[in-house]
């Protein structure tokens, strides 16, 4: 069950599928039944920013190749752009970055997936080490094609007092997985992991988070909203676990979801396990249509419905989006969501 | 430190497991261990029909074919299947009979446990007390069944599964299996293979069964398996309101309870049913001997406007891994499920519901209140779908977990799957302690710190103790009280 395997080694079936646990709503192993050929190495590329606020460092990856290291040293403050292009047609890749910062440092990371074709299936192993009193805000865009087949999984330790606050938005793909494993050590550390994903089509998009509370005195928020259209279908998974010993965990995790389509899907597995006495543990998961009472106020004030429903939708989403710390960013991402809800 | 050691005395001369004796009686086994000629065995003993003997046969060769599921929260060493008795019952004839001929030991038995089994002493009790028919299942048979004749006025069916097999065929035949298909899990594979006896219920279409009915399982009998299955079905306006208690004595060994219950709910009708289980958990210590409890229930709201609600307090054996679900297969038709599960000492229990939206305004709700104490594990898996055609669906969940001590464990798993734009679904769950200040409060104002613990207990899972019929409400409430003694301190 290692993707990374499956596509050197070309053998599919390496790779997970609905018989995994974990992997019971993104069934690679039944849609990919032959790993593609290796992707050739990319075209050069004109690395510009995707934001108005111009990040320090733009570094690109072409089909999984390019530079693959960022550090942050200590005390530093970075704003940084990586952005992973998928350019092979039905071409097989595996990309990794490894992040390092540094004690006191900040960083706020941008990683965008971008493709100039389809059809491809991409792999994408992200690592992330914060020293201690560090802080990251990383913010995926993933900007898939619609028919490409895309892995994103990263892993963060922190170390105590260090801050990690991500943002995944997604308008899905063929299959799309967005994973994030947290290794929290407690001792003050605090989380924040929130997601938004718009689907449309027949997209699919599965956010999967898993956060291992170790120590004593640590914070886990997370807020995942999403909205599904046509035939589109969205997955969360959140795991917390709450380690023996790992005292004053306060965890709380959110997921609300819309069904805009009889024909939509939405898959939810919201997981508490927790081996600790003295925790605030709590999640809640809501799917459903939107409120027919907001609706109705709207309408009744001399709103087109049309316009009520995606202001109201917009609103929805907005929750998340307004939690991004980084101006620029969160302004992108507001631009993204209203591309995307026809506001 | 002196009240401190009086309450740690006190503790241990607590009576942890009050239903853990023994009744020596003379009993008759099948020989040890799993075959087709057991099946067969245990099919000839209850002098059961062909077809009802092909069936069990047919099920005994796919189970052979099935692998044990391993993805519970559970963990207990591999379950030596050939070194069981797969038929275990009181010496005499089989099947209920009359209270005279039943084995006055037996009958002690129930009487330790509470239970009444002569009408007469069940109608001289308390003027105006509530009445309950009972099926009294001692290991492998059902000895004796109360009320039948009343019952059989209102025109209910209350018997036990061999004598449904025997005197109802055409009712067995039509919904055994429907609900639970054979190959349904490996447990309830093997369930159809060998299961020995259980209750039947029908009640007919309008009538409202003029009764509680229950039925007490007792595990007897050393190395022996209890495989009990029970059908019952309300035919269409009807409802009944049943009932099931389990004890076993204390042993070493575990003991495995691999039960079915199927519950087919038409047009209009209701089905409450009720569980106390209070199997014995095994040795707190050291985790030895206790009851594996791994059972398949499920009801099928196949009329429009049906209803079922399963209560359960779960508070016995060593594991309990079970999902009573709910098929909402009627328009309108609705499904609850409230439940209390304790573990304590070296339990486990891996339990939820499922509630399966098929039908078009269904609904559901779940309560679950799960309390871990000792170095127990408890986890809560559910599972709440709504299929495209189930326009407006809705289910409302609820799961609390509450720990009591370091070394417990408590875990929240649901599933949700939504595939339809009309459906809401809210699902919510808390993880907590007991809270230091509420106890500081309650045992400020003079409770010790044990009443302290039950009071704030009780006060947690009492949206599901109201659910139970009154009569068992009691019993569940000090059922918790001596789930949780010696948890604290």
């Amino acid at each position: 069950m290692n993707i990374a395997e499956a596509i050197t080694s070309g053998d599919a079936s390496l790779l997970p599928g609905k018989r995994d646990e974990d992997w019971r709503w993104t069934d690679l192993r039944g849609l990919i039944r032959q790993i593609p050929a290796a992707s050739p190495e990319g075209r050069a590329w004109a690395w510009e920013s995707p934001l108005a606020g111009q990040p320090d460092i733009v570094v690109g990856v072409v089909n999984g190749r390019g530079s693959s290291d960022l550090e942050v040293a200590a005390g530093e403050e970075k704003f940084v752009a990586w952005r992973f292009l998928s350019t092979a047609e039905a071409g097989a890749h595996n990309a990794e970055l490894w992040v390092t910062v540094g004690e006191g440092a900040k960083l706020t990371l941008v990683e965008s997936y971008e493709s100039a074709a389809g059809g491809y299936l991409a792999n994408t192993a992200v690592n992330i080490r914060l020293a201690k009193g560090a802080k990251v805000e990383r913010i995926v865009f993933a900007a898939d094609h619609a028919e490409g087949v895309s892995v994103v999984d990263a892993s963060v330790e922190l170390a105590a007092d260090a801050a990690y606050a991500q943002t995944v938005l997604t308008h899905g793909a063929r299959r799309q997985r967005i994973e994030t494993r947290v290794n929290h050590p407690g001792a003050h550390a605090q989380v924040r992991l929130d997601g938004a994903y718009l689907l449309e089509g027949q997209h699919n998009a599965d956010l999967t988070t898993v956060v291992e509370h170790q120590g004593v005195d640590g914070t886990t928020t997370q807020l995942t909203k999403g909205v599904v259209r046509d035939q589109s279908r969205g997955v969360f998974q959140g795991r917390i676990v709450v380690a023996e010993g790992a005292d004053r965990t306060d965890a709380r995790m959110g997921h609300h979801a819309l069904i805009l389509s009889d024909k939509a899907e939405i898959d939810a597995k919201p997981e508490l396990l927790i081996f600790a006495d003295d925790v605030q543990c709590a999640h809640g998961n809501t799917v459903g249509a939107l409120d027919e009472d907001a609706l109705f106020y709207a309408e009744q004030r001399g709103m087109p419905e049309d316009l009520a429903r995606a202001l109201l939708t917009a609103a929805f989403v907005g929750e998340v989006i307004e939690r991004i710390e980084h101006d620029a960013v969160r302004e992108a991402a507001q631009a993204w969501a209203a591309q995307r809800l026809e506001v | 430190m002196a009240a401190v050691k009086q309450t740690v005395e006190h503790v241990e001369s607590l009576e942890k497991y009050k239903h853990g004796f023994v009744t020596e009686i003379d009993q008759e086994f099948a020989p040890k261990g799993l075959s087709a000629d057991i099946v067969r065995f245990i099919s000839a003993k209850k002098d059961e029909p062909e077809w009802m003997l092909q069936w069990r046969l047919d099920a005994f060769e796919r189970w052979l074919a099935m692998d044990e599921p391993t993805w519970a929260k559970v963990d207990f060493p591999p379950i030596d299947y050939q070194d069981a008795y797969y038929y275990a019952a009181p010496k005499g004839k089989d099947g209920p009979m009359s209270l005279d001929e039943v084995d006055p030991d037996i009958l002690a038995t129930y009487e330790k446990l509470g239970i009444p089994l002569r009408e007469q002493e069940v109608l001289a009790g308390v003027q105006g007390a509530p009445r309950y028919a009972v099926d009294a299942v001692f290991d492998s048979v059902s000895v004796v069944t109360t009320f039948k004749k009343e019952l059989a006025e209102a025109g209910v069916i209350f018997c036990s599964m061999s004598e449904a097999i025997r005197e109802h065929p055409e009712l067995v035949q039509k919904y055994l299996g429907s609900v639970v298909p054979v190959s349904d899990n490996y447990y309830a594979c093997l369930n159809a293979a060998v299961f020995s006896d259980g209750s039947f219920v029908y009640v007919p279409p309008g009538v409202r069964c003029p009764m509680e009915l229950s039925t007490y399982f007792r595990i007897n009998a050393e190395n022996s398996g209890q495989f009990e299955r029970t059908l019952i079905i309300a035919d269409a306006g009807a409802y009944v309101s049943y009932l099931e208690g389990c004890t076993a004595p204390m042993r070493d060994e575990n003991q495995l309870h691999a039960a079915v219950v199927e519950l087919v709910v038409l047009d209009d009708a209701e089905i409450k049913y009720s569980t106390v289980q209070n199997w014995y958990p095994g040795d707190p210590e050291t985790g030895k001997g206790g009851i594996y409890n791994f059972v398949t229930k499920r009801a099928d709201c196949r009329g429009d406007r049906s209803k079922v609600s399963w209560t359960q307090v779960e508070t016995g054996s060593a594991i309990t891994w079970k999902y009573p679900s709910c098929v909402l297969r009627g328009e309108a038709s609705v499904g609850e499920f409230y439940s209390i599960a304790i573990t304590n000492g070296r339990q486990q229990a891996d339990t939820g519901t499922k509630m399966i939206h098929l039908g078009a305004n269904s609904r559901s709700r779940i309560i679950s209140k799960g309390i871990s104490a000792g170095k127990s594990s408890n986890t809560y898996r559910g599972l709440v779908s709504a299929h495209p055609k189930a326009k407006g669906a809705r289910n409302f969940t609820q799961c609390d977990s509450l720990l009591i001590g370091k070394t417990c464990a408590a875990h929240t798993v649901p599933y949700v799957e939504a595939r339809n734009g009309s459906s809401v679904f809210e699902h919510e769950a808390t993880t907590t302690k007991l809270s230091e200040d509420q106890l500081f409060y309650a045992m400020q104002r003079g409770l010790s710190q044990e009443e302290a613990v039950q009071l704030l207990v009780n006060g947690f899972v009492k949206d599901v103790l109201q659910e139970l019929p009154m009569e068992f409400a009691v019993e569940a409430q000090k059922l918790v009280a001596i789930s949780l003694e010696g948890s604290v301190g």
